[in-house]
């Protein structure tokens, strides 16, 4: 029955980086199309957390379950990360990470489904229908006038908008977000969020980021990370309401956000 | 406009291989001597593998020190069958005095045409793919990967070198004639048409290949993983697979551009897998302008050409430093070398003038 309203589950997950225990005993469970946020001070393992999913980071212990529908259940540890992708998890880095020297229309074409393969990179070539879904894309992140530009020539936002738009090609089930928001003026935040709201009716998205007004903007579900434990995981409101919540975070790298 | 700035590329490759068509007509005429086609024919090979380091650095960003073995291989898979070809299949003088009494299993290998030429380009593609597979498995990257093609490369020339009985050491196979026999002479003259245009269009064979590959979604994905290799990773592609068929291919072009080498040289020594001469490939790439193919053959015969013409005389003893300068002033001031002046600094400087006026 769970599998029908969980998209993800994360089971005891550990990990220690050399005696540095980063994460211990995380236990999170993901909702089908939701927005999650994970959020804590830094070094809370928030982004450890987003490479063990991506299996950028291999746990110590625990195991990351995946369910893509309610009949199908995918064991994410100890999965190559581009077969990850290929499942239906997208993952979107701190950095805007675009490809500079391509233009915006070139970058999403390398993001499409399928031809993954050399004999495909090789000998495919765009269908119509492929062109088409890249503009729907590109139109939902506003970014359909810049499909000829250059991605290193964009701006820092519509860099993020676009790698937000890569990942949304994919068709993934789960997106990944890593401070989607960050460097960005309000304004640029605000449509973000709005992005993220429209993207949520297809896929779940987890996101990791700092600036509260956002998390109010869109959040479903919040888990609030400290020292690699799980503090306490409800709605928005309910984690700002929680003394221990305000004491560890909100007390202190919450401020220049509040 | 619009057209040159499209095929820009292209017509600049028709216009090398037309002046290059021209040269035995040239040669016919009394113009130039006979040395100068050979020297030409040189410049081809050359060229044809700065195409394929061109593929591997210009465009997917590995720096390769190491591809003078491949070439060097390729060299001296030909050189074996046409040595056997000049001793009519009987074991060689260098294989006497080394203390070898019949032909050794590995030459007997290269004396039937067909298999010399599969081996020719079959043994470098293995062992680029061997050594490939386990470097980009391990995520072995930039300066690491330069370093170990460099040790290898050097490892393979000490090999060569101490296999004295097999390979002839130092010396290397010498007094070998061109696949389509001897070209020297005037007598021979036909033989070497036929040589120079089918380098020619092995030339033309390698860059349409090549240009087929950049202008696919291959092409976009080696930029890819040159700019954002973790971002490739996580669009869903198996960057090391990709990689390493890239490091085949242009392994499988320098050996063929090394076989073709042998051919107008008429000898093969170890000098041409030294890593000196890697280096040197690279600076052809560099100074033509990398990620653009026109540049990697611009680049081979503009820095070949200058030797050709400043390394006797005068400037024997300052050569080695001048294309040192040349290549210091590549990398700091012109990245995108001779095609990057023409289609960028260029326009953008009489841009500003006409701004400015």
């Amino acid at each position: 029955m769970e599998q029908r309203s969980t998209v993800l589950k994360i089971n005891k997950i550990g990990v220690n980086f050399d005696g540095f225990q980063a994460l211990t005993d995380v236990d999170i469970k993901v909702k089908r199309n939701t927005i999650h946020f994970f959020i804590g001070p830094n070094g809370a393992g928030k982004t450890t957390l987003l490479d063990i999913i991506c299996a950028k980071t291999k746990p110590t212990s625990g195991k990351v379950y995946y369910y893509p529908d309610s009949n199908h259940e995918i064991c994410l540890t100890g999965m190559r990360e581009y077969k990850i992708v290929g499942a239906g998890i997208g993952r979107k880095f701190q950095v805007p990470s675009v490809f500079v020297n391509l233009t915006v229309g070139e970058n999403m074409e390398l993001s499409l489904r399928g031809n993954k393969d050399i004999r495909g990179a090789i000998f495919h070539r765009m269908t119509q229908e492929e062109k088409d879904s890249i503009d729907a894309v590109l139109d939902r992140v506003g970014l359909l006038d810049k499909k000829d530009f250059k991605a290193g020539s964009l701006a820092h936002g519509q860099k993020q908008w676009l790698e937000i738009g890569m990942q949304l090609l994919q068709k993934p089930k789960i997106i990944m977000l890593d401070e989607p928001a960050a460097g960005m003026g309000k304004p640029e935040t605000f449509k973000t969020g709005e992005i993220l709201k429209d993207i949520k009716k297809e896929c779940t998205i987890i996101v990791v980021e700092h600036d509260m007004d956002f998390v109010k903007q869109v959040a479903d579900t919040v888990t609030v990370l400290h020292e690699g434990k799980v503090l306490m995981e409800g709605t928005v409101t309910e984690c700002l309401a929680d003394p221990t919540v305000q004491a560890v975070y909100l007390g202190r790298g919450g401020e220049r956000n509040a | 406009m619009n057209f040159i700035k499209k095929h820009g590329q292209n017509v600049c490759f028709a216009v090398i291989v037309l002046v290059l068509a021209l040269m035995p007509l040239l040669l016919t005429a009394g113009v130039i001597k006979s040395t100068m086609v050979i020297f030409l024919g040189k410049c081809i090979c050359f060229a044809i593998v700065a195409i394929g380091l061109d593929l591997i650095w210009g465009y997917t960003g590995i720096l390769s020190l190491g591809h003078g073995l491949f070439f060097a291989l390729g060299a001296y898979g030909m050189g074996m069958y046409l040595k056997l070809q000049a001793t009519n299949g009987n074991i060689t003088d260098f294989m006497k005095t080394g203390g070898l009494t019949e032909l050794p299993r590995i030459w007997q290998a290269f004396e039937p045409l067909p298999m010399a030429l599969v081996l020719l380009v079959l043994i470098p593609a293995l062992l680029a793919g061997i050594i490939g597979f386990f470097i980009f498995r391990n995520r072995v990257k930039g300066v690491y990967f330069s370093i170990i093609s460099q040790a290898l490369t050097w490892a393979a020339y000490s090999i060569f070198i101490a296999m004295s009985p097999y390979t002839n050491g130092n010396v290397g196979i010498t007094e070998i004639d061109p696949i389509v026999g001897s070209i020297r002479g005037a007598k021979h003259i036909g033989n070497l048409y036929l040589l120079f245009y089918a380098a020619l269009a092995i030339m033309i064979l390698i860059y349409a290949v090549a240009y087929f590959l950049v202008k696919s979604k291959f092409g976009r994905l080696l930029i890819a993983i040159r700019d954002g290799e973790n971002r490739t990773y996580f669009s869903g592609y198996c960057v090391s697979d990709y990689k390493n068929f890239i490091y085949v291919l242009s392994a499988i072009i320098a050996a063929i551009a090394g076989a073709l080498f042998v051919n107008f040289n008429g000898s093969i020594t170890p000098s041409q897998m030294t890593i000196s001469y890697s280096i040197t490939m690279i600076i052809w790439v560099a100074v033509g302008g990398r990620g653009t193919l026109i540049g990697a053959v611009i680049g081979a015969f503009v820095i070949n050409l200058c030797e050709y013409n400043l390394s006797s005389g005068a400037f024997v003893d300052i050569w080695q430093y001048i294309i040192g300068a040349i290549f210091c002033i590549t990398i700091l001031f012109f990245k995108g070398g001779i095609v990057g002046i023409v289609t960028e600094q260029l326009p953008a400087l009489l841009h500003r003038r006409k701004e400015n006026s």
